[in-house]
């Protein structure tokens, strides 16, 4: 505590601010079970072979029946269909039950409207009033706003002791103007050193915290105990009362969007009745890495073409995909390059995604991929992949355009790296650079396999060096 | 005095609290300066701990007492009289031609056997480098760029760096020199031979003892350039000493190195990758097993690379397989990789300086493994980050240090950022030095889909600690 800090010191607040904390706090909702949600990483159906046991023939029956029933009749894979967006060179899943399966099975695409599930249409319920419960936008939002009032409120207390500070220099000046060396907050130059360590302590959002829990219990009990705790109060502590009209204008908001629910709630229910189908104007978009994997990795997806009406083999897909890797795409008939960079983001995210991590777009960090462990809902992102192309072959360095072509293709300044490091130390992630060695042109080559095999990738892992941290 | 603020450095630190916070981002609070104590008492090594920021102007006095008190305090640090003490004056001489054996030794060479013999025991010849045992045509025995000599060596410098000669002389490098110049423990003389013949003539007693110091202005122009030593590296050199660690330099110091006699056969240019495993069953009885026991396993197999699906359309029995399956991308595997050779370096980037923690027991005759291996980088000559091979070569020429220890075998995260070569890139951009730690982490190594627990902790505790994750 400083000795500055203008908040209201009744004893309670000493008492403990973690154990008053608890109850105040609303009971978060229980989370959905991810670990049920999302127990399959792909997805692709398994049908594990039942156990045997050597001592226990009856194992060795059920391993055959399983067989036998497997052959009779094969389980069906589910294949999902989506369209291809040539306009936004984005592949779209609008079928309900293959957004839902390709977003908790391996976490592909995003929502359209939403940051990264698909949740438009429970936000949408929510909003009408036909659902319970917070959607992780929602959460996300709520948690913002309180953070931004919290900042307000450190602000304000800041203001507040400022103002305070203001005051009594006025009044030192005044008292001082007879004896200078009495006034307390200008001590000696020398002298500051350590009372001014002390006393220059800063509002931690922690403390903005603990005096917003103070105001919201002095004011439930001015509430409960109406007018003679109000008057009791006023005396102790002055402050107080200035506090709480602004706590209750800060507190307003919050409240407000309930209270204007509720009546809307009313409305819409109402409404549910008349028109029960809520249409669901979001779907999911996978991007050309995550769909060319589900096609031709997995085998769980057939992409239409949307003006023919027709599936489009994996073959053309291919091409297609690399053609609209550039902006404007090119033509379907100009020769295809090995450093596009659909090639070059594709062996990436085929790469870390036959490891088992899940690959998502890294685009928010300011880098190409991030790489979560089972999935976003289970932990953060801890490593973010830039990927750099590589011109190692000796194709690359033959001609003097061509190692032209290759330096500026994959240059990348310092200030670049500097930035994105910095970035990534900010939000607490690995910066990997992935380097991936561009082989030299080959003739056209139906083998999607042995073009991917061509590549090849290597990681560094980038991290700042502190000579003050490493020291021991 | 100057080496206290190095011993208070170099004094473990006992506090905890003090590890956490992060002194090089912050903005010094000089009133801290005169709470030191190490002014008073250089024996207690704890560092003060720092207030809150301002973060901007307000009209309060208080704020303009704080201002002014802090710019007092750093005053009074600067105006602090900084006492050399005569008896501890160390002198050194420079020598613009290399080593060369004292001029009135030669004759008497027999006679200093004894005191040589004597003096091997307390600092003997350092040699750091093999280069360093060859001895030049001068047989003093040290190295040929040293230039500076200090005829009377004394105090705790000599333990860490020169390397003395026949005649109990410590011969300093250019850049060791110049940073016990800058920090005024050392008194540089200009030779006798560059300040006029006359005096030499005259009498032996002017060569010990030339009277004309050296200015630091041309210590820098005499040194900088010299043997190696460009501004960028000598910014590394002092930065890093000052702070407590021990530099020496790194066999890749100079630009030109002779090609060594391995074969080129064998050098690097052969590319060695994991093949993915699908590739690697071989012909013969056991393959064959291998085929029957897959189609019993996987009896409806259509996997095909050419077109897809990779994972095949017929019943997976797990996910590991299908992940195996999917393996189609090579990848770089540092513990297969060739043999490191220093000639496939290109001279930007190698290995400048080895790096030893002050806590690193070091012995100037017999160094150490380093703890870290530095290359300088200056990024007027090198605009943009290095390319996957000028990088990939420098990893190369460090030995081979992959994860090891019952922590590093628990903590998947941790095997992958301390990686299994790693180097630090100090890339100097006009004088600000900032350090990188590149580490070759092989993802390919660590089969996620393998790992039988999850993420360690759960995202809300994670967040709670504090992070801005998102």
């Amino acid at each position: 505590m400083s000795k500055t800090a203008p908040e209201p010191s009744t004893p309670s607040s000493q008492a403990g601010p973690v154990q008053e904390k608890s109850p105040t706090r609303a009971p978060r909702p229980p989370r959905p079970n991810y670990k049920h949600i999302h127990r399959f990483p792909l997805p692709l159906s398994v049908h594990p072979v039942p156990p045997v046991i050597p001592h226990n023939p009856l194992s060795i029956i059920s391993v055959v029946l399983s067989y036998l029933t497997f052959l009779v009749s094969p389980p069906r894979q589910e294949v999902y269909s989506a369209y291809f967006d040539s306009a936004t060179s984005s592949v779209h899943v609008t079928d309900e039950k293959a957004i839902r399966a390709l977003w908790e099975r391996g976490f592909f695409g995003k929502g359209s409207l939403s940051r990264s599930q698909p949740s438009w249409l429970e936000r949408e319920k929510k909003r009408r009033g036909l659902l319970g419960g917070n959607t992780s936008e929602e959460v996300t939002r709520k948690r913002r706003s309180e953070r931004r009032e919290l900042k307000l409120e450190r602000a304000r207390m800041e203001k507040l002791a400022i103002e305070e500070r203001l005051k009594t220099e006025a009044a030192a000046r005044e008292s001082g103007a007879v004896s200078d060396d009495q006034s307390a907050p200008t001590t000696p130059a020398n002298g500051t050193a350590n009372g001014a360590a002390t006393t220059t302590e800063k509002f931690s959002l922690k403390k903005a915290k603990e005096a917003r829990l103070q105001e919201s219990r002095n004011l439930a009990q001015t509430d409960n105990s109406a007018v003679p705790a109000d008057s009791s109060l006023k005396p102790t502590n002055g402050k107080t009362v200035r506090f709480s009209p602004v706590v209750q204008e800060t507190k307003f908001p919050s409240d407000s969007t309930v209270a204007l629910q509720s009546p809307e709630a009313i409305v819409a229910g109402d409404d549910a009745d008349d028109e029960p189908a809520l249409q669901n104007e979001e779907h999911l978009q996978l991007s050309n890495e995550e769909a060319f994997f589900l096609v031709y990795a997995l085998g769980v997806l057939r992409v239409y073409d949307p003006e023919q009406n027709t599936v489009i083999p994996t073959s053309s897909l291919f091409p297609l995909l690399r053609h609209h890797s550039f902006y404007p795409p090119r033509a379907t008939s100009s020769e295809l390059q090995p450093d596009d960079p659909f090639m070059i983001s594709y062996a990436v995210y085929h790469h870390f995604r036959s490891l088992g991590w899940v690959v998502r777009s890294g685009v928010k960090f300011g880098t190409d991929y991030l790489l979560y462990n089972r999935g976003p809902v289970f932990s953060h992102a801890e490593f973010a992949i830039a990927v750099i192309p590589s011109y190692e072959h000796p194709y690359w360095k033959d001609t003097e355009e061509r190692r032209e072509y290759a330096a500026s293709k994959q240059a990348r300044s310092w200030w670049w790296l500097h930035c994105v490091n910095r970035v990534q130390a900010q939000v607490l992630k690995s910066l990997v650079l992935c380097y991936v060695e561009v082989p030299p042109p080959a003739g056209f080559s139906d083998d999607i396999g042995a073009a991917l095999g061509r590549y090849r990738i290597r990681e560094f892992l980038i991290r700042r060096w502190v000579p003050n941290r490493s020291r021991d | 005095m100057a080496d206290a603020d190095e011993d208070a450095i170099r004094a473990p630190s006992n506090n905890p609290a003090q590890i956490e916070t992060d002194l090089s981002d912050e903005t010094q609070d000089f009133r801290l300066l005169s709470h030191l104590n190490f002014l008073s008492d250089p024996s207690s090594g704890s560092l003060p701990r720092r207030g809150e920021k301002d973060f901007e102007p307000n009209p309060t006095e208080f704020q303009a007492d704080v201002l002014s008190a802090s710019r007092q305090a750093m005053h009074n640090a600067l105006a602090y009289p900084r006492i050399h003490n005569p008896k501890n004056q160390i002198v050194g001489i420079y020598a613009p031609e290399g080593p060369t054996p004292p001029p009135q030794v030669i004759g008497e060479s027999l006679k200093t056997v004894d005191e040589q013999q004597k003096s091997t025991e307390s600092a003997p010849p350092a040699q750091s480098k093999p280069e360093s045992i060859k001895p030049d045509g001068k047989g003093v025995g040290v190295s040929p760029e040293t230039c500076v000599y200090v005829p009377t060596p004394k105090g705790q410098y000599f333990k860490t760096m020169g390397q003395a000669d026949r005649w109990n002389r410590v011969w300093l490098l250019p850049e060791e020199a110049l940073y016990l110049l800058e920090r005024g423990s050392l008194d540089i003389r200009w030779p006798s031979s560059l300040i006029g013949s006359d005096s030499n003539s005259e009498s032996g007693v002017s060569t010990d003892e030339p009277s004309i110091p050296m200015s630091l202005q041309a210590a820098y122009a005499c040194f900088i350039g010299r043997a190696g030593l460009t501004l960028e590296r000598f910014s590394v050199y002092t930065g890093l000493r000052r702070l407590g660690y021990m530099l020496i330099r790194a066999p890749g110091w100079h630009d030109s190195i002779e090609q060594s006699e391995t074969a080129p056969a064998t050098s690097g240019t052969q590319k060695t990758a994991t093949q993915p495993p699908s590739a690697q069953r071989g012909p013969g009885l056991a393959g064959i097993f291998g085929r029957v026991f897959q189609w019993i396993h996987d009896p409806m197999s259509t996997a095909s690379t050419t077109a897809g699906p990779v994972a095949g359309l017929g019943i997976h029995r797990n996910y590991a397989d299908v992940y195996r399956k999917l393996a189609l991308i090579p990848w770089y595997d540092p513990v297969t990789a060739p043999e490191p050779h220093l000639d496939d370096t290109t001279p930007p980037f190698r290995i400048v300086f080895h790096v030893y923690k002050p806590s690193t027991t070091f012995k100037k005759t017999a160094p150490p493994p380093p703890d870290f291996r530095i290359a300088v980088l200056s990024t007027r000559d090198q605009t943009s980050f290095p390319t996957l091979s000028q990088l990939g070569a420098l990893l190369e020429s460090t030995p081979l240090d992959p994860p090891r220890g019952d922590k590093m075998d628990r903590l998947l995260y941790m095997r992958l950022r301390h990686g299994y070569r790693h180097v630090i890139l100090a890339v100097v951009d006009q004088g600000v030095v900032s350090y990188l730690r590149v580490a070759d982490s092989a993802f390919g190594k660590e089969k996620l889909y393998e790992a039988k627990n999850g993420p360690s902790g759960t995202k809300r505790n994670r967040f709670s600690h504090g992070s801005k994750r998102r």
